[in-house]
This record gives C-alpha cells, structure tokens and sequence, in this order.
C-alpha cells in the first residue's frame, strides 16, 4: 500500500517535472542550447504565483494563466536580447550567456524578496482525498493532472498542427527550412516563448504546495537536465516518461533513504546517465 | 601495400551507407573516389581516417591493423586528413593553425614553427601567416586545411572535397597544389564531386554507388563503363565542363 | 622604442604588486590577499576552462578538496592546517581521474552540465557528512600554536604568500601557452575532431589539463581555510565559488595569461564595495552584477576584456615567432 501511495505520490510530481521539462526539450531540441537558467525560470514563475495571490488575491485559475503569460515574454525576450546573438558564437559564450541569466534572476530574487521561505496557504487548493486508504491531496491531483495535459497538448501541438512542423522544420534544418519559407527567427522566438510558457506553468502549480525561495531553481535546473537526459533530448513524449519516472524515484527514495538523499539519487542517476549513454536513454544514437 | 581496406560495412540503423567495400592503396599513388551523393564514400572514408568505426571489414595500414585505432594515433601512423568542411582553430594565427599540426613530429616550439612556416610557402599562404585564422575564406581555409595536415607530416593524405566550393581559377590552384604535393612524395585520397577534377589529376578511380564499389580503374576507362554513366555520369553530365 | 610599453607594463605590474605594502590600510591589504587568491583559482580554472574550452562549473568541488583537507587536518591529526594542503592535492588528483576522464567523452554543453551536478552532488554529500562536520563545517585553530599555523593578525603575509603561488602558476601557464600543450588545448577546445585529425589525444591533454588546474585550485581552498580558518559545505563546494572563476576568466579574458588576474583585479574589489554600498554578503547584490557581466561578455565580447587589449594574452605584439 506504501509502494502505491508512493507511486502515486511521485506520479504527480513527475507530471509537473515533466511540463516544465518539456520546455527545456523543446529549446534544446531546436536549437542545441541548453538553458541554465531553467530551474530559475520555474522559480519566477512561483514568485509571480505567490505575489498575485498575497497582493492581488487571485487563486490559481488566474494565476496560472498569468504566469504562463510573464514567462512567455521572459523567454521570448532572452532569446530575441541573449541567445540570439550567442548561439552561433564561440561555445563559451554559448554556455555562460544562460549561466549568467540564472544568477541574474537568482541573486535579484534574493535582493528583492530576501531569502526566506514563502508559500501560499495550504487551504488555497486544499482538501485531500480518500480512495479506499490512498491519500490524494487536491492541490497535487491539480498540479498533476493539469500538467499531465499540458505535456501532452505540447506534443500534440508540435506534432499535429502547421505551427509545430514549421518549428520541428526549423530545428532539422535551418537552412532548408528558410528556403521553403519559414523565417527560422520568429520560429526560435516562438519556441523559447512557448518552453518557458510551460515553465511558467510549472512554476505556478508546483507553487501551490512547495515553498519558494531564490535559490529553489538550482535544483529544478538539475530536475530538468535529468529528465531530459533520460528521456532524450529534444523528445517531449520521452520528456514525459522520465519526468514521471523521476518523480516516483524522488518520492521512493525520499521514503526509504530520508529527504536529503532523494536529490543525491537523481543527480548521480543523472552523472551515469551521461557517462554511460551521452545522447539519452530514449534518444537516438 | 600501404593501405587496404578489405569488406567495410557501416550502418546507421536498418541503413547500410557502406556495403562490403574495399581498397587497396600503393605507395606514391594517387587515387580518386567519386560516386553520387549519398553513394557512401564519404562515410567510407571517415572510416579510413578513423572519424567512423565500421562494423565490419578491416583495414591496414603500412602493415597494421588499425581497424579501431584512434584518429590521433592514425595520425601519428602517418594517416592525415582534412574536412569537407574546414575546421579551423579560431582564435589563433593561421600559422599557430598549422604548428598544431607540426607539433605532432617536432615536440619543440622553435621546430614546429619552422616547420609551419615551411609548409606555409608551399601552400601558398605565407603572406597571411599572422593574420587571425577567421579573416580567411573558404579557398583559404580549405588550404589551410591542406597545409596543416601536411605540417604533420604524413604518409598518406586524404582530402574530402578539397575542391567544392571553389571558382574555377581557385580550382586549377589547388588542383597545381595536390600535385605538388603528390610530387613531394605524399600519397593520396582524393573524395571529389567534380569528374574533371579527378580525370586531370588521378591515376586510378574507385566510383561507389550505394555504399558499394561499383567500378574501379584508369578515370578513362571508368568513366568508358556503362554502369558507371547511368548512376553517375548521367545524372552528372550538364555539369561536366569540356 | 617597440619595447617601451612592456617596460611601462612591467613597472606597473610592480608597482601594483608591491602598493599593498606600502599602504597601511588593513582594509585594502585584505583585498589585495583576497584578490590574489582568487586570482589563483581563476587562474587555475582557466587552464582546462578557458585554454581547453572545457568549460567547468564543478571548480568547486576541488577549492572544497582543499579547504576541508587543510581544516580535516588540523582538526583530525592536530598538524597545522597548511600540512592538508599536499593532501588535497592528492586527492584531486583522484578525482580528475576518476570522475574527470569519464565526463571528457562529453562535449560542449553535456560537459559543463555533467560538472553542475557533480558539484551539486559533493555539496549533498558534504552537508550530510558529520565526520567532515556536515552542514556546520570545521573551523582551523583560533590562536596559533607555532609559526606553521600560518596564523597572522595582518594579510600581508597572506598576500605574499598567494602571490608567489599564482606567480608560479603564471609562471606555468606562460611556458604551457608557448608551447606544444598550450597549442593543443587551445585546438581541442576550438575543433575537437580536426584536433584528433592531426594526432592530439584529446583525452589525454584534457586530463593533463584538468590535473594541474585541479591541483592548483584545491591549493587555493587549502590557502583558503588557511587564512580564514572556516570552512562550510557552502563556502567549500557551493556553485558561487565555481561562479568566481568563471567570471573573473571571461571577464578578463578565457584563455588568456592574464585575464582571470585582471577579471579579480576588477570583479573582488567591486564585490567588496557593492556589498559594502548595498548591505551585507548576503543580500547577493554582487552576483546580480556578476550575472549580469557575464551576459554582456557572452553578448558582446567573448573573449573577454583582452579581445580589446591584445598585450593581456601575454604574448604582447604580434611578430615573428
């Protein structure tokens, strides 16, 4: 029964991993450029989740949309004023423009708000669920789920609507791709504005039950590259399978081995992930 | 003998890009590969200069078995190469560039730089010897490419469509320089697209098709072959200039 | 004539090695030690970081090394904090072999974020180490015992000291740039697969690379607890000491002599004065600007301050070689 609620528990959490992963898939898959700044994505997002609520009163059906709007024009501005003009530059500029974003973001936030802990009240989606001894609590069933079909409504969307192919034709070929038309920038723009949208949505939902500080994205960049990595890089689906898959290791660990080493399972799942298969474990070879 | 590649077969997934191919290479040769594009023989001869492990076959060379040896230590064998796309060291000189190369048989700065600059004039770039290696184009780059691997000091030379790319005054320059270089005593590999190009310059050609070795022989007598008009010369003919 | 400005140049670097001496001022002698001391890491980092474009963001678990093996020492074996300092070396020796090696099969990107969670990693396991003092950490001797305890009120002879480290470290990295292993880093990092073309073992001079500047930046660390006589998993193993070299490199230029010299020169005296101007340590003001630094360096000028000023590459004029 423990396993179960276990499994459970880290499905949830998985799916939310999964949303905000799929964002960064999504960027690296088109463009070969991994954010550093990811984890500090989902952070700005909790931020805005938290501030709508405490100064504006708004719950979630506001502010999720809200700050999936904020991080939409985050991300389209990082790559229209940074990555834009670094991604075909020498590799070190490449991998320190998004590095400095993060402690950017990261140390204002500390500068702002401090470095307390802050969190929305528990009551905000509260309750929690019975079902013959599992015990569901409303506020991650919502994160949850609501992720679950974001994740999937992203795949959907690259895969099935013009849009999406006119991204995933820019991301197998530049070149060809202009020459059929597709001008590769506003498809770029496009795609970082989408990834930290989902991020955005991440952030606010994850919010509803974990506290937010200016330092909580360290780790979700962590999360991400795991799950990326697990799930090959560039694949919203395999982004979706390691996301949960992760969540239920976290929770399993966390269970058996106590709290500080769920994170210490990922990252040494991560480091021996890219010892042992560089190019992921779902990923083409 | 001095190189031979007996049954080499690389696939990518369910796609076999070289079936069974072979070659065998004599000293002081100078030999062309040509085939259509997607015909294999470029992945073919990334598995001769060590940039892709064939899953099957074997090669030799000057009586080794380096089959799975590491490019660095092909080089050091005396196996160079150069890129269809160049690859250069941004941030240094052109001939900080070709030192690299140098350092490979002369461990001390002073050699390595006297070395580079001799094969500077050779290839014809001693004047643009201090300038950043990023002010140079492509003609440049591609003899940069050359001059470099030659500052190793090799045995045999591959180059991958050294050629492409170039205007027809570039190409008659380097086609003067490959056969100097071949004059130096360097065998050779020539990958090239342009028929003309292989006709004047080699003495023997190999045509793949379909990651096969379709043909082999004088380039008279190959481009005479039948078989070797309809998959390649066909589709290639507007192209080949009188 | 042509020689006129390396001689200005030399004077210079003189007179500013020697002005923390003649000022009395305890405050500007500290940062001058600090700074030279960061100056040593930084300088370390961008052997493998900045020469071998390898670019590192787990520098920290080696300045860690070396600061727990100092305080480890003391605290442990009751020698003075100093004796660790071979000890650390040691053991970073170890780890670019063991851990290094196998992530130098990963390129770019993957690279540098195989050495975040390698650092994340150490710093978790530090925390919950309660030998190593875990989440507390270990403090050196609070009033010296003999001389070695390196135990001083003032920074001069810090300073000295950390000077004449990161002089030798210089001193190295000037031969290495003029000579063969110089070169190849700097073509393994720019081309990997033309390097290995033309008979560089990439592998191998990456981890020649990674064993001196990990030696050198666990010496740091070991210098490090010396001075300050405290160590914690944060201070140690936390990202923001990997975050000091990398920006002091590319602010003053990766993968050149001088640059991360210069890069500390700058970026340790504007730490000082903006947490001095905008509250304390904590309130992370400085790494707002740091962040900001290296966006406009990655943005506008990658190769760091000495794209603007040749003579900071260390090999002045170009002319015949």
């Amino acid at each position: 029964m423990i396993l179960l609620q276990l499994g459970v528990d880290g499905l949830l959490l998985g799916a939310v991993y999964a949303l905000f992963s799929s964002g960064l898939t999504l960027i690296w898959g088109m463009m070969n450029v991994v954010n550093f700044a990811h984890g500090d994505f989902v952070m700005v997002a909790m931020y805005v989740a938290f501030f709508a609520f405490t100064l504006l009163g708004v719950g979630p059906i506001v502010f999720v949309p809200l700050a999936a709007i904020t991080l939409f024009g985050l991300g389209v501005l990082v790559y229209v004023a940074l990555v834009r003009h670094v991604m075909r530059g020498p590799m070190l500029a490449q991998i320190i423009s998004t590095f400095g974003l993060a402690l950017f973001l990261r140390y204002a936030a500390l500068w702002l708000f401090s470095a307390n802990f802050v969190s929305l009240p528990d009551t905000l989606v509260g309750g929690v669920y019975d079902l013959g001894g599992l015990r569901l609590s409303a506020s991650h069933l919502l994160a949850g789920a609501t992720a679950l079909v974001l994740t999937l409504g992203m795949h959907l969307l690259l895969t099935r609507t013009d849009l999406g192919s006119r991204m995933l034709a820019v991301s197998e070929d530049r070149t060809a791709a202009a020459l059929v038309g597709i001008r590769p920038d506003p498809m770029q723009a496009l795609a970082w504005g989408i990834g930290a949208a989902s991020t955005g949505v991440a952030g606010a939902l994850i919010a509803l039950f974990f506290y937010v500080s200016p330092e909580v994205g360290n780790s979700f960049t962590l999360l991400a590259f795991v799950t990326v990595c697990l799930g090959g890089f560039g694949s919203v689906p395999g982004a979706l399978l390691a996301g949960l898959a992760i969540g239920v290791i976290q929770s399993i660990s966390a269970y058996f081995l106590g709290p500080a080493t769920k994170d210490v399972a990922v990252y040494a799942l991560f480091v021996l992930l890219l010892w042992v298969r560089p190019q992921g474990l779902l990923g083409r070879a | 003998m001095l190189l031979e590649a007996k049954g080499i077969i690389k696939t990518f997934g369910s796609f076999r890009a070289v079936d069974e191919a072979d070659l065998t290479l004599q000293e002081h040769e100078l030999i062309g590969l040509i085939g259509p594009n997607g015909a294999g023989k470029s992945t073919f001869f990334n598995c001769l200069a060590g940039d892709a492990l064939p899953d099957g076959g074997s090669i030799r060379f000057r009586d080794r078995e380096i089959t799975r040896m590491a490019p660095h230590d092909r080089a050091r064998l005396g196996l160079a190469r150069t890129f269809q796309v160049p690859i250069v060291f941004d941030g240094m000189t052109v001939r900080e560039n070709v030192m690299v190369g140098a350092f490979l048989r002369r461990p001390h700065r002073h050699a390595a730089a006297a070395k580079a600059d001799e094969v500077l004039a050779f290839t014809g770039l001693a004047e643009q010897a201090d300038q950043p290696v990023t002010t140079l184009g492509t003609p440049g780059r591609k003899r940069l490419e050359i001059a470099r691997a030659l500052a190793s000091e090799p045995t045999v030379l591959l180059l991958d469509e050294a050629l492409a790319g170039l205007t027809s005054a570039e190409v008659e320059t380097a086609i003067a320089l490959v056969r100097r270089i071949h004059e130096s005593g360097i065998t050779l590999i020539v990958v090239e697209h342009i028929m003309e190009v292989i006709h004047r310059l080699t003495q023997r050609v190999i045509v793949f098709q379909q990651g096969r070795v379709l043909a082999e022989g004088s380039p008279a007598d190959v481009t005479a072959d039948p078989r070797v008009i309809e998959a390649y010369l066909g589709r290639r003919a507007g192209r080949h200039r009188p | 004539m042509k020689n006129f400005p390396r001689v200005l140049l030399i004077a210079a670097a003189a007179a500013l090695v020697a002005a923390p001496f003649l000022t009395g001022n305890p405050f500007y002698q500290r940062i001058a030690a600090l700074t030279a001391l960061a100056a040593i890491s930084a300088s370390a980092w961008n052997l493998i970081g900045g020469y071998g474009g390898q670019v590192s963001f787990g520098h920290s678990v080696y300045f860690g090394i070396g600061a727990y093996a100092s305080l480890l020492a003391y605290t442990k074996l009751g020698v003075p904090p100093i004796a660790g300092a071979p000890l650390g070396v040691l053991a970073s020796f170890a780890l670019s072999v063991i851990v290094g090696l196998p992530s130098f099969r990963l390129r770019g990107h993957y690279f540098s974020m195989a050495t975040i969670a390698i650092a994340a990693l150490a710093e978790v396991l530090v925390t919950n180490w309660g030998f190593a003092g875990g989440a507390i950490g270990l403090m050196g001797p609070a009033s010296p015992r003999s001389l070695a305890d390196l135990l001083f009120r003032s920074a001069l002879p810090y300073y000295a000291l950390f000077v004449a480290v990161l002089a030798s470290l210089l001193g190295f990295t000037y031969l290495m740039q003029r000579g063969r292993m110089g070169f190849y880093l700097r073509a393994l990092g720019s081309g990997e697969r033309a390097a290995e073309s033309l008979g560089v073992p990439i592998r191998r001079y990456k981890l020649y690379a990674l064993l001196v500047s990990g030696a050198f930046t666990s010496l740091a660390g070991s210098l490090y607890a010396v001075m300050v006589g405290f160590i914690d998993p944060g201070s140690g193993f936390g990202i923001l000491v990997s975050v000091n070299m990398v920006v002091m490199s590319a602010l003053g230029g990766a993968g050149t002599l001088f640059g991360p010299l210069v890069g500390a020169i700058i970026l340790v005296p504007l730490e000082e004065t903006t947490n001095a101007l905008l509250g304390g340590g904590s309130s992370g003001a400085a790494y707002v600007v740091y962040g900001a630094i290296i966006m406009l360096i990655a943005r506008f000028s990658p190769g760091g301050l000495a794209q603007w000023w040749p003579l900071l590459s260390g090999k002045g004029r170009r002319g015949a070689a």
